[in-house]
């Protein structure tokens, strides 16, 4: 038992080390923060599409959701790849700018900058699943009724029914944004250290997991919360119900 | 007869092999209320729905003050359409995310494109007018089915629309609150409102409309002024059914 917590839990490698792992899961937040926010909004558009009425828009619906099946369909890590070799490629041939190939916006490192592209990508195409189960959840009667007024298709979903999905479905998004925050260990394959190549890195110089273990702790703190509230949203969404109302 | 508003011929309607509506013509004149009754499944909701294009017509004509909207299997300015056509449901369908008043309000700044200040005054006033005045700032969970019906009144109202379309209103309510919606009704219908009606109080079509039309199976099977269609109906299956309604 004693070797299992000098291994594991070897608190003054952890002490010594901290700023280390600390680093990494700064970027490991940043991360999450960004890649979340522009999944969370391309993933509204995606669902907005998909949602599109009548025949001429057809076209935009199919490929939508072709789309989200393909993402949702090839593991992070493969589009991750695909989008940091493939726009790297793509700028060396001189095809699109050095500026949009090795992104360095705002002071940000490239694998940074691929790493939110894949995310948005993937996390887009899961959260528009949510985002739409959210929008038919949304009694029919919302959008005759609005129709009726005269507001058209897309003032109708912008005034009425994507309001009231986006209630709806706060619950299953945070679980995916908690889903997104573990993911965003797959971007050390792009040589970001972030908190799992920290711990990594520091395995490999001292021969020590217990990095991975105050890495582990560091998740813990943000995702354990995270999924307190879940639970709480769906208990008050629950009380909302039985009230009777809608 | 003064001009008319809605003009129908030869509407038709049908879900897959069920032709709910086959052959329906008629026509509203401005200032006129029109109940329309019968028994469920006999297509009454389904005419009311097409008038404002909710369901499409698969055949027919709609024109709106001689203004073909539909016609030929086209429909032409839907959004024009149904701006001059307010619409009431059985269900409410109160957008639960508003107050009262923003309800009222959305359209009118979204559609008629009125200033916030100048929709929210209309709004005040119209919710005053159909008894909630002290309600105004009230999300629907807060409000009785009553008072959210006499809510979603005063935002079809809140458009100025030509006609104004009820279908089954009070069928949602509780018997203590019809009455109330009931009353707001007729007081539309004595300022000159022209309004269609589908519904179940056969006290009201009595009282307040100025024709009665019985539907039965997709068609017109007669219509009239209320004291002959409802006291003296000539069709046995208007008799079947007001035996049925009456005898209650």
């Amino acid at each position: 038992m004693e070797v299992f917590f000098d291994t594991f839990f070897d608190f003054n490698f952890m002490a010594d080390n901290f700023g280390v792992v600390f680093d990494g899961f700064i970027w490991t937040i940043k991360l999450s923060l960004v890649g979340g926010f522009f999944a969370l909004v391309w993933g509204l558009i995606l669902a907005v599409m998909r949602q599109l009425p009548g025949k001429w828009f057809a076209p935009i619906r199919w490929v939508t959701i072709g789309y989200i099946d393909a993402l949702r369909g090839i593991p992070l890590l493969l589009v991750i790849f695909l989008i940091a070799n493939g726009l790297a490629t793509l700028s060396s041939q001189g095809t699109i700018p050095r500026e949009i190939g090795i992104p360095n916006w705002f002071g940000q490192p490239d694998p940074f900058w691929y790493g939110v592209i894949a995310l948005t990508l993937t996390y887009g195409a899961y959260m528009a699943e949510v985002y739409r189960a959210g929008i038919e959840a949304v009694p029919r009667g919302q959008m005759e009724a609005s129709r009726s007024l005269g507001m058209s298709h897309g003032q109708s979903m912008r005034f009425v029914i994507v309001p009231q999905a986006v209630r709806k479905v706060i619950p299953p998004l945070l679980n995916d944004f908690i889903a997104l925050m573990k993911d965003t260990a797959l971007i050390s394959v792009l040589g970001l250290v972030e908190t799992v190549q920290a711990g990594r890195d520091l395995y490999s110089e001292f021969f020590n997991p217990s990095g991975y273990t105050l890495g582990a702790f560091m998740f813990l703190i943000v995702t354990i919360p995270l999924a307190r509230l879940v639970d709480w949203q769906i208990k008050k969404q629950e009380e909302k119900f039985e009230r009777g109302i809608p | 007869m003064s001009e008319t508003v809605l003009n129908v011929e030869g509407l038709k309607k049908s879900y897959g092999k069920l032709d709910v509506l086959k052959d329906i013509n008629c026509k509203i004149a401005e200032g006129e209320v029109v109940c329309v009754i019968g028994p469920s499944g006999s297509g009454k909701s389904t005419m009311l729905r097409c008038l404002n294009m909710l369901e499409l017509p698969d055949g027919g004509r709609i024109e709106l003050h001689g203004n073909e909207i539909f016609g030929g299997g086209k429909t032409r300015d839907l959004d024009v359409l149904r701006r001059e056509v307010g619409m009431v449901f059985q269900s409410f369908n109160l957008f639960p995310h508003m107050s009262a008043k923003q309800n009222v309000s959305i359209a009118q700044v979204r559609v008629r494109g009125r200033k916030r200040k100048e929709a929210d005054e209309r709004s005040v006033e119209l919710l005053t007018e159909v008894g909630l005045g002290e309600k105004v700032d009230e999300y629907p969970d807060r409000l009785s089915g009553g008072q959210q019906q006499r809510v979603a009144i005063a935002r079809a109202l809140a458009m100025d629309p030509e006609v104004m379309l009820f279908d089954e209103v009070t069928s949602a309510l509780d018997p203590e609150l019809v009455k109330g919606v009931l009353d707001v009704m007729k007081g539309l219908a004595d300022r000159g409102m022209t309004m269609v009606v589908v519904t179940h109080e056969m006290n009201f079509a009595r009282e307040v409309a100025d024709r009665v039309i019985f539907m039965d199976k997709g068609f017109i099977v007669e219509q009239g002024n209320p004291d002959d269609v409802l006291g003296n109906p000539q069709q046995e299956r208007t008799k079947r059914f007001l035996g049925l309604v009456l005898s209650r």
